[in-house]
C-alpha cells in the first residue's frame, strides 16, 4: 500500500459548456500543450499530473466531461467524489457565462457539499472579443462563494496557477479534515471499488 | 437547444437503462459511432434512481400522464421518400402501474409554509421554460446557493456518527459529509408539497402536542431530500456475477463504489434473524447449537461441489429442493435458512435447482465480504451511468430529453435507414438498439407481460437492531399462503448514499398477481408500523416505524422473445426493462447477445488503455495544423507500470 510515491491525491473534474476550452486547459496544465482546432477527446478518461508542493507529492486525477456537456446529459456519477470543480466560461462568450447557475444547480444536486468550486474565465488571449467583463464574473463568483480566475489555455496564462492554488486548498482543506475527524481510517465495509485486487478468496 | 444533432452515426441507441448503457459501452469501445438517447430527463429509464423530490415528480409524471395532450408532432411528410416507410414509436411510458403514496410522518410542521410553497411552484414553470434543464433537477434546488449553508437543526443524536462517510477510494482524505447533513434548504420544500394533494389524503394525522425531540417529520425527509437515491428496481450485484465481472474487465468499476451487503436476515414465526452464512458466522452463531452448526457446514461443503456427489441426490429427482432439506437431517430451523435466505428461491423449486442457487451463494462469499452481495453506492442507477460514461469517453453521443417518434423502414430491403426526432431531424445509421417501453402498442400487440410489484418504504430503524446501525441487509420473506410470492426485502442504511441520516431506505420487491399495494401490504405490516400509531403508545415500539411508503407495478419485459414483436427490421434490437430478479445477470447477457449478434467478430467491453500510460502523438512536437484533426489519437505506452488503475484500493483496508 506504500508502494505509491505521492502525499495527496485528488480528484479534480472539470464542467462548464462545451467549447470553453475545458480539455484544453486539462491539457496544457498535463502536457504542456495547447492543441488548436480540437474537437471531441477520444478515449482519455482522466488525465493525471504530480506536482509537488512545499515538498509534498500531490497527484491531481483530472476529469474531463468526455462531451457529455453538449447536450446537457451529463452523468450524476461524474460529480461524485470529486474533491474540487472547476466551472468553466468563454469570456468571449456570453452564452456560456449565463449557463453557469445551470452548472451551478447541478453541482448542488450532485457533487458533495464539500467541494472547493472554482470558476475559470478562459480565453483571456481573446481578450478584444470578450463579452463577459472581469467584474461581473467576480461579482457572480463572490455571490455564489466561489474562487475566480481568468486563464489562457493558449498562452498559459494562470493555468498552472489554476491548478497549483487548487491543489494548495485541496491540501488545507485536507488537513483541516484529518483534525478533525482523527480517525481518518476507514471503517471496514465502506465504500470500496472493485478490482481483481480487492478479492479474497471464500474459507 | 444550442446545437442539433450530428445526422449520422452506426448505431442509434434509444434508452439508457442497464442493457441498452452496456451496449452502448460496448459499441463505442469498438469505434462505432454512437448515439445515445433518452426522452425522459435523467439516466436509467426504470433502472434509474432518485433523489427523493425526484421520485415525488416521477410519481406526478405518471399521475398525469393520462391528462398530458399529445404532443404537436412536427410533420414528418417530406422526410419520407415513397420508397420508405414509418414505424411509429410510442410517445408515453405505460410501464409503471399502481402508483399509491402514504405519507405517515407528521406533516405539522409544513402547514405554514404552505402558503408559500404553492407559489413557490408558480414560480418554477417560467424557470423551467427558460433552460433546457429538467424541472426533476430544479425541484430540488436552492434557489440561491448561500441558503445552503444555513443552520438547520438536527435530531440530536446524530453527531458521532459523521465518521460513517465512505473512503472515496481515490484519496485519502476523508470527506466528510457532516455538514452536508445538517444543511437544508427551505426551496427544496416547495416544489414537491403543491404538487402532491393526492397523497394527502393519506396522510395519517399526527398530534402536535407530541415531543418533537428525535422526531423525523416529512419536512426533514423534504429538505434532506438529496441525501435520497432511490431505486425504482432493487437488485444487488453478486460478487460473482456477470456484471461485477464485466465491471471489472472494462474498468467501468473505476466510476463507481461499492458496499457490501452485511446481513443476510430471515422472517421466520413472526420474528426477524441473522442468517450465518460464511464459515466464521457459522461457527459464531450463538443462535445454532453445536449440532446444527455441524449439520449445517455439512450440508453447505457438500453444495460447493454437489456435481460431484451425485449419489446424495440422484434418488430424490422427484422431490422439490424443500423436500430434498428434510431428508437430510436439518433442523426445521437450518432448513428455513438454507431454503429462504441462502437459495432464496420458492418452496418449490426443483432439487438441482436448489443447489445450484446454494452453490451460487456459497461461491460468492468472501470474494469481497462476508455475504455474496454488493451494493452500489448512491444507488443501483449509478450503473447504467457509469456504462455511458465508458460510452462517451470513446466518443458516444448522449442527449437526453430527446423524443424519438418513429423509425424510417426501407420498403425494399426492410431494413430500418434512421429514426426521426421530435424537431423532424433525421438521423441515419446502420443498427438501432430500442428499449421496449418505447415500442409502439402496434408493434406489442402480440406480447404478454409479467408484472413485478415494488415497495418503497423510510422507515425509522433497521428490522434487526445490531451494534451498528450501518447496515445493508436482505430478507426473504416466504409467501403465507402456498402459491403466493415470496417477497424480497433490501434494507439500505444511510451510509449507502441512498438515504439521511438515522432513517433506512427499504425496498420489497415481488412478482405481481395483484397491484403492489395488495401484493405487498401484508409484509409491509409485518415488519413495521406506522408512525403515528406508535407515537400514542408508551412502550418502546419494537418494530421499526414507517414514515413515508410508495408502492407501484413495473413491467417486467425480461422473458419477451423477439419474434412476438411485429414487423420490426432485422436490424431493429430490442433491450427488455429490469426483470424481477435479484441480480443483473440477464441485463448483462442480454447486452452480451445483442452485442455479438450485431458485431460477431469484436471483443465484447475489453479493458481501456490505462489513462496513466497514454501518451499522445505529438506529445513531442508542436500540433498539427488546425482542422486536420479533430479527434486526439491515443497510443498506449506499454512500458509504464501499468497497476495505476488499482491505486485507489491501495487506501482500502483489507
Amino acid at each position: 500500500m506504500s508502494m505509491e510515491d505521492y502525499d495527496f491525491l485528488f480528484k479534480i473534474v472539470l464542467i462548464g459548456n462545451a467549447g470553453v476550452g475545458k480539455t484544453c486547459l486539462v491539457r496544457r496544465f498535463t502536457q504542456g500543450l495547447f492543441p488548436p482546432g480540437q474537437g471531441a477527446t477520444i478515449g482519455v478518461d482522466f488525465m493525471i499530473k504530480t506536482v509537488e508542493i512545499n515538498g509534498e507529492k500531490v497527484k491531481l486525477q483530472i476529469w474531463d466531461t468526455a462531451g457529455q456537456e453538449r447536450f446537457r446529459s451529463i452523468t450524476q456519477s461524474y460529480y461524485r467524489s470529486a474533491n474540487a470543480l472547476i466551472l468553466t466560461y468563454d469570456i468571449t462568450c456570453e452564452e456560456s457565462f449565463r449557463c453557469l447557475p445551470e452548472w451551478l444547480r447541478e453541482i448542488e444536486q450532485y457533487a458533495s457539499n464539500k467541494v472547493i468550486t472554482v470558476l475559470v474565465g478562459n480565453k483571456i488571449d481573446l481578450a478584444e472579443r470578450r463579452e463577459v467583463s472581469q467584474q461581473r464574473a467576480e461579482e457572480f463568483s463572490e455571490a455564489q462563494d466561489m474562487y475566480y480566475l481568468e486563464t489562457s489555455a493558449k498562452e498559459s496564462d494562470n493555468v498552472e496557477k489554476l491548478f497549483l492554488d487548487l491543489a494548495c486548498r485541496l491540501i488545507s482543506e485536507a488537513r483541516q479534515n484529518t483534525l478533525v475527524n482523527n480517525v481518518s481510517s476507514p471503517l471496514p465495509g465502506e465504500g470500496k471499488s472493485i478490482s481483481y485486487l480487492t478479492c479474497c478468496n471464500f474459507n | 437547444m444550442a446545437e442539433s444533432l450530428p445526422t449520422e452515426f452506426d448505431v442509434v441507441i434509444i434508452g439508457t437503462g442497464l442493457p441498452e448503457s452496456i451496449l452502448a459501452a460496448a459499441c463505442s469501445r469498438t469505434g462505432q459511432r454512437v448515439l445515445h438517447i433518452d426522452s425522459r430527463s435523467y439516466y436509467g429509464g426504470n433502472w434509474a434512481s432518485f433523489s427523493f423530490s425526484g421520485l415525488l415528480s416521477w410519481v406526478k409524471e405518471y399521475q398525469q400522464d393520462s391528462d398530458i395532450e399529445e404532443e404537436s408532432t412536427v410533420s414528418r411528410q417530406g422526410l419520407i421518400p415513397e420508397t420508405e416507410e414509418a414505424i411509429a414509436l410510442r410517445k408515453k411510458d405505460e410501464t409503471i402501474q399502481h402508483i399509491e403514496v402514504f405519507c405517515y410522518a407528521s406533516q405539522d410542521q409544513d402547514t405554514e409554509d404552505n402558503v408559500e410553497e404553492i407559489g413557490a411552484l408558480q414560480r418554477n414553470p417560467s424557470s423551467v421554460a427558460s433552460t433546457t434543464i429538467t424541472e426533476l433537477d430544479s425541484a430540488c434546488l436552492p434557489e440561491e446557493r448561500q441558503s445552503y449553508f444555513t443552520d438547520y437543526e438536527m435530531p440530536a443524536n446524530h453527531t458521532q456518527k459523521s465518521d460513517k462517510e465512505i473512503s472515496l477510494g481515490i484519496t485519502d482524505v476523508e470527506e466528510s459529509l457532516e455538514k452536508e447533513k445538517d444543511c437544508g434548504d427551505n426551496t427544496c420544500i416547495h416544489t414537491i408539497l403543491g404538487g402532491h394533494k393526492d397523497e394527502d389524503k393519506h396522510t395519517v394525522e399526527d398530534n402536535t402536542g407530541q415531543a418533537k425531540k428525535n422526531r423525523i417529520t416529512f419536512s426533514h425527509i423534504v429538505k434532506e431530500g438529496r441525501r435520497f437515491n432511490i431505486d425504482l428496481v432493487s437488485k444487488l450485484l453478486y460478487s460473482q456475477g456477470l456484471l461485477i465481472d464485466l465491471l471489472i474487465k472494462s474498468n467501468v468499476s473505476r466510476y463507481a463504489e461499492f458496499k457490501n451487503v452485511t446481513r443476510i436476515l430471515a422472517f421466520r414465526e413472526g420474528k426477524v434473524e441473522q442468517v450465518p452464512c460464511s464459515r466464521a458466522d457459522v461457527f459464531n452463531s450463538k443462535e445454532l447449537t453445536m449440532v446444527e452448526k455441524r449439520m449445517l457446514m455439512k450440508f453447505l461443503t457438500f453444495c460447493l461441489d454437489y456435481e460431484q456427489h451425485p449419489d446424495e441426490y440422484q434418488g430424490f429427482r422427484q422431490c422439490s429442493f424443500s423436500e430434498y432439506l428434510k431428508t437430510k437431517k436439518l433442523t426445521p430451523n437450518l432448513q428455513h435458512f438454507i431454503l429462504h435466505s441462502i437459495a432464496m428461491t420458492e418452496s418449490s423449486c426443483t432439487i438441482i435447482d436448489g443447489l445450484k442457487a446454494t452453490k451460487k451463494f456459497l461461491q460468492c462469499l468472501g470474494r469481497f465480504g462476508n455475504t455474496p452481495f454488493l451494493f452500489p453506492v448512491y444507488g443501483q442507477g449509478e450503473i447504467p451511468q457509469c456504462f455511458c460514461r465508458m460510452c462517451a469517453v470513446f466518443g458516444g453521443i448522449y442527449c437526453l430529453r430527446h423524443k424519438i417518434q418513429c423509425f424510417v423502414v426501407d420498403k425494399e430491403s426492410g431494413r430500418c435507414k434512421a429514426i426521426i426526432d421530435h424537431f423532424g431531424q433525421r438521423i441515419n445509421a446502420k443498427y438501432f438498439i430500442v428499449e421496449d417501453s418505447y415500442l409502439s402498442e402496434e408493434t406489442c400487440s402480440n406480447v404478454h407481460y409479467k408484472q413485478i410489484s415494488r415497495a418503497v418504504l423510510i422507515t425509522d430503524q433497521s428490522v434487526l437492531k445490531a451494534d451498528s446501525d450501518q447496515q445493508i441487509s436482505i430478507l426473504l420473506v416466504p409467501p403465507a399462503e402456498p402459491g403466493a410470492c415470496a417477497v424480497r426485502v433490501t434494507e439500505l442504511c444511510s451510509s449507502t448514499m441512498t438515504c439521511m441520516k438515522d432513517t433506512y431506505l427499504v425496498h420489497l420487491t415481488c412478482s405481481s398477481s395483484k397491484t403492489a399495494r395488495e401484493d405487498l401490504e401484508s409484509v409491509v405490516n409485518k415488519l413495521f408500523t406506522p408512525y403515528a400509531e406508535t407515537e400514542t403508545n408508551k412502550e418502546e415500539p419494537t418494530k421499526p416505524r414507517l414514515l413515508w411508503a410508495l408502492y407501484f407495478n413495473m413491467r417486467d419485459s425480461s422473458g419477451i422473445s423477439r419474434s412476438s414483436y411485429n414487423g420490426l427490421p432485422s436490424n431493429v434490437y430490442v433491450c427488455s426493462g429490469p426483470d424481477g430478479g435479484l441480480g443483473n445477470e440477464h441485463a448483462v447477457k442480454q447486452a452480451e447477445t445483442l452485442f455479438q449478434e450485431i458485431f460477431p467478430s469484436e471483443e465484447f467491453c475489453p479493458p481501456p488503455p490505462n489513462p496513466e500510460d497514454i501518451i499522445f502523438d505529438g506529445d513531442d512536437k508542436q500540433p498539427e495544423v488546425p482542422g486536420t484533426n479533430n479527434i486526439i489519437m491515443a497510443t498506449i505506452d506499454s512500458s509504464e507500470e501499468s497497476k495505476n488503475l488499482e491505486s485507489p484500493e491501495k487506501h482500502l483496508p483489507h
